[in-house]
């Protein structure tokens, strides 16, 4: 192998870098909070909804976890045009990326509340609790520690995810990575710094993620 | 010179589908011999060979792929191979996938209890023999469904592959709404045909998991 | 009128008929143990009561209002009736204190202050006010039992229901949980036990109802039934528990 490896162009190149992955950040948490709440809403819609609306739901799971991510954001980005609706790059992004992640937030939200058993529920009922009063103060605590691991680690799969978003252009930390590389023409350099920041993204998501559950959800 | 999106189109779309199944083979075939051997480090008595294991999945796994792939597409000329979209494509989705079933594998290699290695310690059986004959069969059958559901995410997971080049499912899409013009039809088409090809996969993977329910 | 008046109630779980034109009256201050086998309809009958099965036949009332009729409001009846479930049901996630003072402060709306004060009377009635500030991980089957009939009784209502509730206790724990249970028949609280303890039934019981394949076949006062059944299937039954 007789090649040299330049690392210092990439790091000389560090604005792209910081204003790539400030992009990254917004369109993650972004998509996080609103994914969560189509989470949230279709998850109830499955368990307390008509039959009509929960086959809605059950369709809209199956055909978003069924096709790629890659294909979603083509149809938002480059198929709407042609029924009319123009997005910008970044919007078409969060858009795609949320109900990307809505679908597997809304099985996990799921999960979670069916987790819970119904000898709770009945023991609150037998109170005198409504169903209301029985869902805010016995079922949603329990449920919310249970899914908290697996929608962690869907969300850290979203952050990684939104490096599909450079594919149409978005000016995030991956697509900083094609304006370094034409510039420098470090191309193996360039993507492994890159490798590197994301996989430090991660890890400190997850740091963020435990610590969050400890303190929310403490042992007693 | 703008073309109708007909049938013929559709046909050559459906003809792409055989590189993404062929990817999916290949990535699934390398990933399983790397990933068996990362769930066995993972669950060996020697430290440092957990820790390698550990490390090794936590790097793959904190990576997104498309990174991978560009690493590897980039890099293969500097490890004098010929710059190929397909050999880039192989080795990143193999390393990708190796982390994932490797995590996979160990969970249901963990999953047995300890009372059975013990048991079968107690017959005189060595470390070797103990998976070989007590632990990994049962472990086998513990670990297909969540298999066959990463087989899924594998196969979404070739429409990468386009961004380098490869002449797969996804790229035939972009090939096509170049010429036709008509991204909204192709798209969805595309988005359509992979739904053919995951949604039966996703569906075995529940009817395994309550089979194995049921009878575990 | 009786506090509860059950009449002629079916129920069907599918078509499955697990209680079969069951009629039974419940007074004020009387203390009724239901016995019988796996199956013959007791704890559906209990739970019946306060409207957690609903039934397909028949009406039941309680204090005056109909527990099977759709423009009830249960929440309202459930305060007026107590039950306690084999497993306890505590809210795991909850203290004992915030397990007994959550009805009380959300569905009668009573101060906090006074909601714990409540707590603290129902934990001496149990015998476990020390307790108060434990989590239900913390305590044993035995106490995690009494607390939750001192859930229960927060609420003051006017009957109990205790369906099984030492069937899930090591043997060494049911005595602490009967004593209460004695001491509640004694302070006059009308009660409906499903059973399979049967001394303790024939020691607190005024009438003891026999269920076998979802009907009453016999019931009487607790000594005479025990000693001397009329009907077979309650021969046989004695038999098979009592040797």
């Amino acid at each position: 192998m007789n090649y040299t490896f330049q690392f210092r162009d990439i790091f000389n190149a560090w604005q792209f870098l910081a204003e790539g992955l400030a992009t990254t950040l917004h369109l993650s948490v972004v998509t996080m909070v609103f994914g969560m709440a189509v989470g949230v809403a279709c998850a109830a819609a499955r368990l307390y909804g008509g039959p009509a609306l929960r086959a809605a739901v059950g369709a809209y799971v199956e055909i978003i976890r069924n096709t790629p991510l890659l294909i979603q954001l083509f149809i938002v980005f480059f198929g709407l045009p042609s029924l009319g609706i123009r997005l910008d790059a970044l919007t078409a992004a969060t858009i795609s990326l949320t109900i990307n992640l809505g679908a597997y937030a809304t099985e996990i939200v799921r999960a979670g509340l069916q987790a819970i058993p119904r000898s709770q529920i009945e023991a609150g009922h037998a109170l005198g609790l409504s169903g209301l009063q029985v869902f805010r103060y016995i079922v949603l605590a329990p449920a919310l520690r249970l899914m908290f691991p697996a929608l962690a680690s869907q969300f850290i799969l979203l952050m990684l995810a939104t490096s599909i978003a450079s594919q149409i252009s978005v000016q995030d930390l991956f697509h900083a990575a094609s304006i370094i590389q034409s510039r420098t023409f470090r191309d193996f350099e360039v993507y492994t710094v890159i490798a590197v920041l994301y996989l430090a993204l991660a890890l400190l998501l997850r740091a963020a993620f435990a610590l969050i559950y400890r303190m929310a959800f403490a042992n007693r | 010179m703008i073309r109708e999106f007909t049938l013929i189109d559709v046909f050559y779309l459906v003809a792409a589908i055989r590189w993404t199944l062929v990817l999916s083979v290949a990535a699934f075939a390398g990933g399983g011999a790397i990933g068996l051997v990362v769930a066995i480090m993972r669950v060996s008595a020697f430290a440092p060979l957990r820790w390698l294991a550990a490390a090794y999945v936590q790097l793959v796994q904190g990576t997104p792929l498309l990174c991978i792939l560009f690493v590897f597409f980039f890099g293969l000329s500097i490890f004098g191979l010929p710059v190929q979209a397909w050999i880039a494509a192989t080795l990143a989705l193999s390393i990708y996938a190796s982390a994932f079933l490797g995590e996979i594998w160990r969970g249901a290699l963990q999953s047995i209890p300890k009372t059975q290695w013990e048991a079968g310690g107690a017959l005189g059986l060595g470390f070797a023999e103990q998976l070989r004959y007590v632990i990994v069969p049962q472990a086998v059958r513990v670990s297909i469904p969540p298999t066959v559901g990463f087989l899924v995410q594998l196969v979404k997971n070739t429409s990468l592959a386009a961004t380098i080049g490869f002449i797969e499912l996804a790229r035939e899409g972009q090939l096509t709404t170049a010429s036709t013009f008509q991204p909204f039809t192709v798209y969805c088409t595309v988005a359509f045909l992979y739904f053919l090809l995951c949604f039966p996969l996703t569906q075995l993977s529940r009817a395994l998991e309550r089979k194995y329910n049921v009878v575990g | 009128m009786s506090l509860v008046e059950i009449r002629d109630v079916t129920k069907r779980f599918g078509s499955l008929t697990v209680l079969d034109g069951v009629s039974l009256d419940i007074d004020e201050g009387e203390i009724i143990a239901i016995i019988g086998r796996s199956g013959s309809g007791k704890s559906t009958l209990l739970r019946c009561i306060n409207g957690l099965e609903p039934v397909q036949g028949g009406t039941i009332t309680v204090g005056g209002v109909r527990v099977n009729d759709a423009k009830t409001d249960l929440k309202k009846l459930r305060q007026q009736v107590g039950i306690v479930f084999q497993s306890y049901n505590l809210f795991p996630h909850l203290s004992v204190a915030r397990n007994i003072t959550l009805a009380p402060t959300v569905v009668k709306n009573i101060a906090p202050a006074e909601a714990r004060r409540i707590a603290l009377d129902v934990l001496h009635r149990v015998g476990l006010e020390d307790k108060i500030d434990a989590y239900p991980q913390q305590l044993s089957g035995g106490q995690q039992q009494r607390v939750a009939i001192a859930r229960s009784l927060a609420m003051q209502p006017k009957m109990m229901l205790f369906d099984e509730i030492t069937s899930a206790l090591d043997p060494e724990l049911t005595g602490e949980v009967l004593k209460v249970i004695e001491d509640m028949a004694r302070s006059g609280m009308t009660m409906a036990l499903v059973t399979h303890e049967m001394a303790f039934a024939r020691r607190i019981g005024t009438r003891v109802i026999f269920m076998h394949q979802g009907k009453i076949r016999e019931q009487g006062p607790a000594a005479e039934i025990l000693a001397r059944p009329k009907t077979p299937e309650l021969e046989t039954f004695l038999n098979a528990v009592l040797h």
